[in-house]
């Protein structure tokens, strides 16, 4: 048993979750002249956004907008921010008040005193594979987590680690430290914004699409580190041999709209960014073929249509057809067996790589966190907006808001605008306890 | 209990056993980052030539290879006639 070690701490608002929507949040909140602690429980904050290449319907580097809004939040007086941290439980003590209990897991790093040299990675003789590149390529066991992490870093991934010593013995400032443990922290709080963001489908409940059997079938986020600065690979390359790919396929609607998988619903993104990755990729390998097989294209944004157009434009094949199955051949190549819908006949196609636009689902287990009040979910496990038409952040909690895809599929934008709409909702609540 | 600064990893190692599948993974990566290294001395080679030589699957070379790369070992050459396969080289500095 882990020695309890509880620490009381006092905030106006609570942020979980430090991805862009949280992010957003918080910032506002902060700007207002209310504490805020952010609570990530990843090692870094900037959420699935920091690690993607470049941004619809504009083509800006996601990195170049990300990482400015992270270090404001890093550098903010009035944020403090937990990576690596979860709430295990949230008790409305009344209006105005929650007592939350805050896990800080061990990092093994002294964050303050870490200058991210990168030598304890040099020196790790270990390799696992990195989680933050989705799997292509490995990692070490003493690691920053990706070079524009948010700390920059160093942590140790305990559970891969051979306790061999050789990092700490080339820290210059000494900051690896193999003797802290967990620590918990009561948070007194007046508001809470949940802001836990979604998770990718996970394409193995399709096994017809062969994913990990078949190592150049991919999925769109391992496409997204494919295509980033920050890239696993030297340039596009398929997994299974380094082949660089000249005739690329994308399947729309991987776990979306799809009843057999568990997910009627759309995911609102997976069609934009895959007209953004075929027009990157345009430019990446220009001599390739991307072939985009689609039910429908909802290019519902602002610029969105011009965008697809655009994409039309550069020579992105747009095929409307429902895959059915995915075969290989020996080469690595893949036959892709689809339904044509517009000529009403079942087809094959060539392709060298595939990636699948895997959809969004909800990020469960922040419902199980209230305790004394029940966090209400949509029907589709989102969490649920009480008045979504009048104050869309509101919970079926009073005092507790939600804030960007946590309620639903949504892009970035709109993340953006959600994560606005929860600061002001929270705000007004925050303020109605001065009124009283 | 004060540890010395520096030389804690001694003090989790008496508290915690290092679990025998981080030591498997890493005496599987020791053979692989010694065969492909090995095979790159005799001469740059692309994937599909490093998976011949060394009897593995591609995508295995492809992932350790990569690996490596990013660790510093190994450094990209040139691409092949048909554009498809590149190199892949001993860093010339490491």
């Amino acid at each position: 048993m882990m020695q309890e070690n509880i620490k009381t701490l006092e905030y106006d608002v609570l942020v979980v979750g430090g991805g862009i929507a949280g992010g957003e949040s918080a910032l506002n909140l902060a700007n207002l002249g209310y504490k805020v602690l952010l609570v990530e429980k990843e090692l870094s904050i900037g959420g699935k956004m920091i690690l993607l290449s470049k941004v619809f319907p504009t083509l800006d580097c996601a990195a170049c907008i990300t990482t400015p809004k992270v270090s404001e939040i890093a550098r903010h007086p009035n944020i403090t921010v937990f990576t690596g941290a979860e709430p295990l439980k949230i008790s409305k003590k009344g209006e105005h008040k929650f007592d939350a209990l805050v896990l800080q897991k061990p990092r093994y790093v002294d964050v303050d005193a870490c200058t991210g040299c990168q030598l304890c990675e040099e020196a790790c003789p270990v390799s696992v594979s990195d989680e933050y590149q989705y799997g292509l390529v490995g990692r070490k066991a003493a690691y920053i987590p990706f070079s524009i992490a948010s700390p920059r870093a160093a942590a140790i991934d305990i559970e891969s680690c051979i306790l061999c010593g050789a990092c700490e013995k080339v820290c210059p400032p000494n900051c690896i430290d193999f003797t802290q443990t967990e620590i918990k922290y009561l948070v007194k709080i007046k508001s809470v914004i949940t802001a836990t963001g979604f998770k990718l489908f996970d394409p193995l409940k399709i096994p017809r699409y062969g994913y990990e059997k078949y190592k150049n079938v991919i999925t769109s986020m391992q496409m997204e580190r494919e295509l980033a600065p920050t890239r696993p690979f030297n340039t596009v390359l398929r997994p299974g041999d380094g082949k660089m790919p000249d005739n690329i396929a994308y399947v729309l609607c991987t776990g979306s709209r799809d009843k057999s998988v568990g997910n009627p619903i759309c995911s609102q993104i997976c069609c934009m960014y895959s007209i953004k990755q075929a027009q990157l990729l345009m430019g990446a390998l220009p001599m390739a073929d991307v072939t985009i097989y689609y039910l429908h294209i909802r290019a519902f944004g602002k610029g969105f249509n011009e965008f697809y157009g655009q994409a039309q434009d550069m020579g992105v094949e747009f095929m409307k057809g429902k895959v059915g199955k995915i075969t290989e051949k020996e080469n690595g190549n893949l036959i892709l067996r689809y339904e044509d819908i517009e000529a009403g006949v079942v087809k094959e196609a060539e392709h060298d790589m595939v990636v699948l636009s895997v959809g969004i689902l909800p990020n469960l287990g922040m419902e199980e966190v209230f305790d004394n009040e029940r966090l209400k979910l949509d029907p589709f496990n989102f969490i649920d907006q009480a008045d979504i038409l009048a104050s869309p952040a509101k919970t079926s909690i009073e005092g507790v808001f939600v804030s960007g895809t946590a309620s639903g599929p949504m892009d970035i934008p709109d993340s953006i605008l959600s994560g606005g709409a929860a600061s002001a909702e929270a705000t007004s609540y925050l303020r109605k306890e001065n009124t009283i | 209990m004060e540890v010395e600064k520096g030389k804690t990893a001694k003090y989790l190692k008496e508290k915690r056993p290092v679990s025998e599948q981080a030591k498997e993974e890493l005496k599987k990566f020791n053979k692989k980052k010694r065969a492909l290294l090995t095979a790159l001395k005799d001469g740059e080679k692309t994937v599909p030539q490093l998976a011949k030589v060394l009897e593995l699957e591609t995508n295995e070379v492809m992932y350790q290879l990569m690996s490596l790369l990013k660790y510093g070992f190994v450094e990209t050459g040139e691409i092949d006639d048909m554009d498809e396969y590149f190199t892949y080289k001993i860093k010339s500095n490491g």
